[in-house]
């Protein structure tokens, strides 16, 4: 055993002398974790950010790796950590898996880094305050940086709404069900609400919204599952496909929304923002976008609703990095945050860019002039609420969906009660962090 | 030629044991302790809350695998319908894909035209990357665009929601695990069949023993040991099933086609599960070791009466 050891780090030692030989000998190496989400060259974009940083910063090299699915690097990262690795410097994370990583101590805030800067307010503040709603703790401390973001949205066939003679897309609850009704046919949906296949929780919270209460706060210790507000949200969602009977009972699955719309089978669906390009893209009809319907917490903006999504930058750090390494990994994260970047990642992939100054910067510019869409997403942020997040956000996460589940497809008729059950097993969770 | 005679039985005596090292060491390293390990963690739970991060675990003896079986805990719900699943899909497997795979032996065992063709056509799914083919399902089964709907719809029926309806998608998945696994299956049949002498059927037949005579007296004992290992195998593979699970819909609305070893997946991610997690692993573990044992005892003393 030990001279297997001996022989590891040999061999571990001789390849850091052979890319010692590639590297400059005192160049700081920054290990970042990257996930894709859609169909994009994530891996050819971000070896093109890395040159461009390196160019600009003697001294620092960028070792970008790309670790799967949010998922798979979530698990990738923590397994590295756990098994006692030194796992990424930078990683872009879902924006709640927060607390996840605070909890075991492997992550920094990064409001040390925006304190020591001469003018740290002006660059926080130029993000969209709803995107950072998830970056934040509850004592006000920024921890992750937005990078990649999403929302939901209503995209409608245009052409088969003017057809039935709708001019503008619906904007309350009501009009949404009458339209809906309007354009269903046998072989077409009014309406698909992607809340089948396992993650109805993001779709869901925009209803919750909608009906006036998100079912998270800034306090990660409380969840507000089982309120009227949160009941009426869930009965409503089920009801599309059942009383209302303008989508599949149960809802429609994620991947086969789009599909569905492209090909003509559906007239209006949920989706997100991060589609946007495919769609706009993919389309043989006029696409319009609109914010999610308000509900009846008001139209006066205050029933408009959608919850925030996707990913944020993480800084880690267990307290053995050195200033200059540390110096170097925010220089690192302000790139990817700049307008710069950012107006760049948008247009290429449709995320919506997270700094206002980015869509002033070419080529989103041109791109959010060319397609009108690409600025409703944005707009719609001023309504949109933080992701669901909490301490031990999977674990809850998993109880909510699968409460939704039972609810939304008539397993559990009594939503209340099914909500009463969870929001207990929830309660009793968080009990430990209070 | 003394001194040659004194080590020969040293080296003779530690032959085998070299030889085994290679694999015992594999085993041991990768097999015994971590099972090991599991049994152990299964007895503790991981500090919970505020601060801990660093605490070392507690001890709780038996109760993770309380909770799994508690029906009001947040995992013992999920515990509970997935581990019933499990055995459903197991059962429905080797009781349904077992005879099927034997029986496409016995009808790809005879000579006809294009058998190679057949036998292939029967063993394709196999070859096949399991989360591509269940990939491929998946649009299969899809509500609005999918082969399966499109049929029932020309025949004038309005559709089936195949892995929407907590009350299909278990079948679903089942149907997709024959279809991969049939063809497997045929092939160990096909190997046993063809290890049977062509003699004892033809003094059979001149016996005048019919077809159906034959199959029950000759065919199935014969084959009882590839039966038994098919058994085994097909058993043992329901419980390993999380490929499928990924593309057919992770497990169906609220678990209603969750499988055991996905459900240990789905759970790894956060520390404060770890003990439920092993927990999970070590009922895992006892019902297959029970299952494939209790098998190889039964037909064992069976083969020696």
């Amino acid at each position: 055993m030990n001279r297997l050891c001996k022989s590891l780090v040999l061999i571990t030692a001789l390849a850091l002398l052979m890319t010692g030989a590639v590297i400059a000998q005192d160049d700081i190496v920054i290990d970042f974790y990257f996930p894709s989400a859609t169909a994009n060259d994530a891996e050819g974009i971000f070896q093109r950010y890395a040159d461009t940083f390196e160019e600009r910063n003697e001294g620092i090299s960028i070792n970008p790796v790309f670790t799967g699915s949010y998922t798979d690097t979530r698990n990738t990262i923590l397994t590295e950590l756990q098994g006692g690795g030194a796992g990424p410097d930078v990683a872009v994370m879902l924006s709640i898996d927060l607390y996840s990583f605070a909890e075991e101590g492997y992550i920094v805030p990064a409001q040390g880094f925006i304190d020591a800067m001469d003018d740290g307010g002006a660059y926080i503040n130029d993000f969209f305050p709803s995107l950072m709603a998830n970056g934040v703790d509850d004592m006000g401390n920024v921890w992750s940086i937005p990078f990649q973001r999403s929302t939901p949205i209503l995209y409608y066939n245009a052409d088969l709404l003017a057809e039935a003679g709708y001019d503008s897309p619906p904007t309350n609850n009501a009009e949404l069900v009458e339209i809906a009704q309007a354009l269903t046919t046998d072989d077409r949906d009014g309406l698909l609400v992607p809340v089948a296949g396992g993650f109805p929780i993001w779709m869901y919270q925009s209803f919750a919204i909608a009906y006036g209460r998100n079912i998270v706060s800034d306090d990660p210790t409380e969840v507000y599952f089982n309120t009227p507000e949160a009941v009426a949200a869930v009965e409503f969602v089920r009801s599309l496909g059942t009383d209302l009977g303008v989508g599949p009972a149960g809802g429609a699955a994620w991947g086969d929304t789009p599909v569905a719309f492209l090909a003509g089978q559906a007239a209006m669906i949920y989706h997100t923002t991060g589609n946007l390009s495919r769609i706009l893209d993919g389309a043989d009809f006029e696409v319009g976008v609109w914010y999610l319907p308000s509900g009846p917490a008001g139209d006066d903006g205050a029933g408009y609703g959608s919850p925030t999504g996707g990913g944020n930058l993480y800084i880690f750090d267990d307290g053995s990095k050195s200033d200059a390494e540390l110096d170097a990994i925010w220089k690192w994260v302000m790139f990817l945050s700049s307008p710069e970047i950012q107006a760049d990642w948008g247009a290429t992939t449709g995320y919506i860019a997270a700094n206002a100054t980015a869509w002033e910067t070419e080529p989103l510019a041109s791109r959010a002039m060319e397609y009108p869409q690409y600025g409703v997403a944005r707009d719609q942020l001023q309504h949109a609420d933080k992701e669901f997040s909490s301490y031990a956000t999977i674990t809850i996460q998993g109880i909510i969906n699968k409460t939704l589940e039972s609810i939304l497809t008539g397993e559990s008729e009594d939503a209340q009660a099914a909500m009463d059950e969870a929001q207990a097993q929830i309660d009793g969770i968080l009990a430990e962090y209070k | 030629m003394r001194l040659r005679s004194q080590r020969k039985p040293l080296v003779s005596y530690l032959q085998p044991y070299l030889l085994i090292a290679p694999t015992l060491i594999l085993v041991l390293m990768f097999n015994v302790v971590p099972a090991i390990n599991t049994v152990r963690d299964s007895l503790y739970k991981p500090a919970r809350g505020l601060n801990a991060a660093g605490k070392p675990p507690e001890f709780v003896g038996a109760e993770n695998f309380r909770d799994l079986f508690d029906e009001s805990h947040y995992l013992g719900a999920r515990f509970l319908r997935t581990f019933r699943n499990t055995i459903v899909f197991a059962l429905a497997t080797v009781i349904i894909g077992v005879p099927l795979g034997l029986l496409l032996a016995l009808l790809l065992n005879q000579k006809q035209p294009l058998l190679g063709l057949w036998r292939f056509a029967v063993f394709y799914p196999s070859l096949l990357p399991l989360i591509g083919a269940a990939s491929i399902w998946s649009f299969i089964f899809s509500d609005s665009i999918g082969l399966a709907n499109a049929v029932l719809k020309s025949l004038g029926h309005p559709g089936l929601n195949w892995l929407g309806d907590r009350n299909l998608v278990l079948l679903s998945v089942i149907v997709v695990n024959i279809w991969k696994q049939a063809g497997y299956f045929m092939i160990f049949f096909l190997a046993g069949l063809q290890n049977i002498p062509r003699d004892i059927y033809e003094s059979a037949s001149l016996d005048g023993a019919s077809d159906a005579q034959q199959f029950v007296a000759l065919t199935m004992p014969l084959l009882r040991r590839t039966l038994l290992f098919v058994i085994v195998i097909a058993f043992i593979f329901a419980f390993q099933t999380v490929e499928q699970l990924q593309a057919l819909g992770e497990g169906g609305p609220n678990d209603s086609a969750n499988l055991l070893l996905y459900l240990i997946f789905q759970n790894i991610s956060e520390r404060r599960n770890w003990g439920y997690v092993n927990a999970m692993t070590i009922v895992l573990i006892g019902v297959v070791l029970t299952f494939t044992l209790s098998n190889f005892l039964l037909f064992e003393r069976d083969e020696s009466n």
